[in-house]
């Protein structure tokens, strides 16, 4: 890359990297906006969303409702205390489901299983379940993130 | 339809400048025997079946949440031949990968990647990298329980990719969450963006292989001595001309694919099955079958590997070992037979995993 040394055609070779040095400028240019908009920004945290009246959760209930369009479970224990956690699996997100057989959380794709507080009990999930805070509210049943 | 129909005959050919086409499609020469050489063809040949059957299907499909499913449903169960055309679609895109699979491994096996094919080995990867892309974005399209769960697992399957993870993630789903947005993406990757790429890429591929004329004529010679005196002696008996005889078994073998795919779009059932219900668990969340080898390691893997999280490391080590693929005609320049072999021991160790899977 020295400039000192007379060799070839020097003009050509100017040419040459005149011309592809514009068209990798350019070619910047067009992807770094283009990779910017077909990239959505992130989203704030889920909730708070209301996912039902009271009467719909007796105690011993677990239910799959909707937290934005997060999936999530609330369980309502028998002493009548609920919790919530995210039904996203934390190994590789598929949706977790409540197993009445085996009380327990499980997720099909690869087998994981969690206890009723989350807790990654099997499988593959690195981590327990994000849990979330409920709160009732006359009557109804609010869910949003923690903190 | 013209007055003056050929006395002259060709009227269109000589439009075409057609004998100068056939004269130079005559000098290629192509191995008289040997089906690996009509892997690639099989290959152009689906991607065809699916574009034509894939415009057709874009004329009914809807690509939202609240509507897709419902479409393809009305395409299935109303539109005259709406489910051949589907079974088409989808039938040739199982083909589709099978034959692009099979193509790559036999270029592997007989080690024809090597110096001077090094671009078509190259576009041929892009093209399968596409392909599976295709084939991904594909089965997100339905929207039903199945289509949701492997939209979820597969962004997330790209979220573990090194440095690109979470563009390509957040790409993938629309957001950060699997919602409609990502259907819509999906949309738009599937008939416009990678059909695009591919046929350029295709076409390309076309382009390298015509460069060098001795591309398919030769059969798998080699540096070995033995070998080497067997190949010098691969006489014009042992081909035959590119055009019109190999191209016309060709199209023979393609007749063959097409009967293959029709009966199997007729009388194998595809079920669409339920449609997407994000509250429900993500239950028959099974992959395609060229995924089975991945979904076994990373349901069996540890939760860590090396300290680093198994997910994270399998795709990690995924990602290494395509770039040793890639780079393969550049570490192999002579054709080791170790690379066959290879070859012939990863095949061994997928269909494991791959049986090993579905029980
Ligand atoms: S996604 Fe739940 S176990 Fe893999």
């Amino acid at each position: 890359m020295s400039n000192d040394e007379p060799k070839g055609p020097p003009r050509r070779d100017f040419l040459g990297i005149a011309v592809g040095g514009s068209a990798a400028v350019f070619a910047v240019a067009a992807a770094y906006p283009v990779a910017r908009f077909i990239e959505p920004g992130t989203r704030p945290r889920p909730g708070p969303a209301v996912v039902g009246k009271l009467i719909e959760f007796p105690p011993g209930t677990v239910r799959s409702v909707m937290v934005d369009d997060r999936p999530a479970l609330v369980v309502r224990a028998q002493d009548g205390s609920f919790r919530a956690f995210s039904a996203i699996c934390t190994h590789l997100q598929c949706v977790v489901g409540y197993s009445p057989e085996r009380n327990q959380i499980e997720c099909p794709c690869h087998r994981g299983v969690y206890s009723m507080d989350g807790l990654n009990i099997g499988g593959p999930p690195p981590r327990p379940l994000e849990e979330l805070q409920v709160t009732v509210n006359e009557g109804t049943i609010i869910v949003s993130a923690v903190g | 339809m013209n007055a003056e129909q050929p006395r002259k005959p060709g009227w269109l050919s000589d439009r075409l400048g057609w004998g100068g086409i056939a004269a130079s499609l005559e000098r290629h020469r192509a191995p008289r025997r040997g089906f690996v050489f009509y892997l690639g063809g099989i290959t152009l040949f689906l991607l065809l079946l699916q574009v034509l059957s894939g415009v057709l299907l874009v004329l009914y499909y809807k690509p939202d949440a609240a509507n897709a499913h419902a479409s393809l449903e009305r395409i299935v169960g109303e539109i005259p031949y709406g489910d051949l055309v589907r079974g088409v679609h989808a039938w040739s895109s199982e083909f589709f990968i099978a034959f692009l699979l099979a193509h790559l491994f036999t270029v592997v096996l007989r080690r024809s990647y090597r110096s001077p094919q090094e671009l078509s080995w190259l576009s041929g990867l892009v093209a399968l990298f596409i392909g599976v892309g295709l084939a991904f974005t594909g089965t997100i399209l339905p929207w039903s329980q199945k289509a949701y769960a492997q939209a979820r697992v597969g962004s997330e399957i790209a979220h573990n990719v090194p440095f690109l993870g979470n563009w390509l993630y957040r790409l993938l789903r629309g957001g950060t969450e699997v919602t409609s947005n990502t259907l819509s993406n999906a949309y738009g990757f599937h008939v416009a963006v990678l059909p695009a790429t591919l046929t350029l890429i295709v076409g390309f591929h076309l382009f390298f292989l015509s460069r060098k004329p001795a591309a398919i004529s030769e059969p798998a010679d080699d540096d070995d001595d033995a070998e080497a005196s067997k190949a010098s002696s691969a006489t014009e008996a042992d081909t035959i001309p590119l055009y019109p005889d190999f191209l016309l078994r060709q199209a023979v073998v393609w007749v063959g694919v097409l009967v293959a795919v029709m009966t199997l779009a007729i009388f194998a059932d595809r079920p669409l099955g339920a449609p997407a219900d994000p509250r429900l668990s993500s239950t028959g969340a099974m992959p395609p079958w060229y995924f089975l080898p991945f979904h076994q390691i990373v349901r069996s893997s540890p939760r860590e590997l090396l300290g680093i999280d198994g997910p994270k490391f399998i795709v990690g080590a995924t990602c290494l070992l395509g770039l040793l693929v890639v780079v393969l005609p550049f570490l192999d320049r002579k054709g080791s037979k170790l690379v066959a072999w290879a070859g012939w021991l990863v095949l061994f160790v997928l269909i494991l995993l791959a049986t090993s899977a579905l029980s």
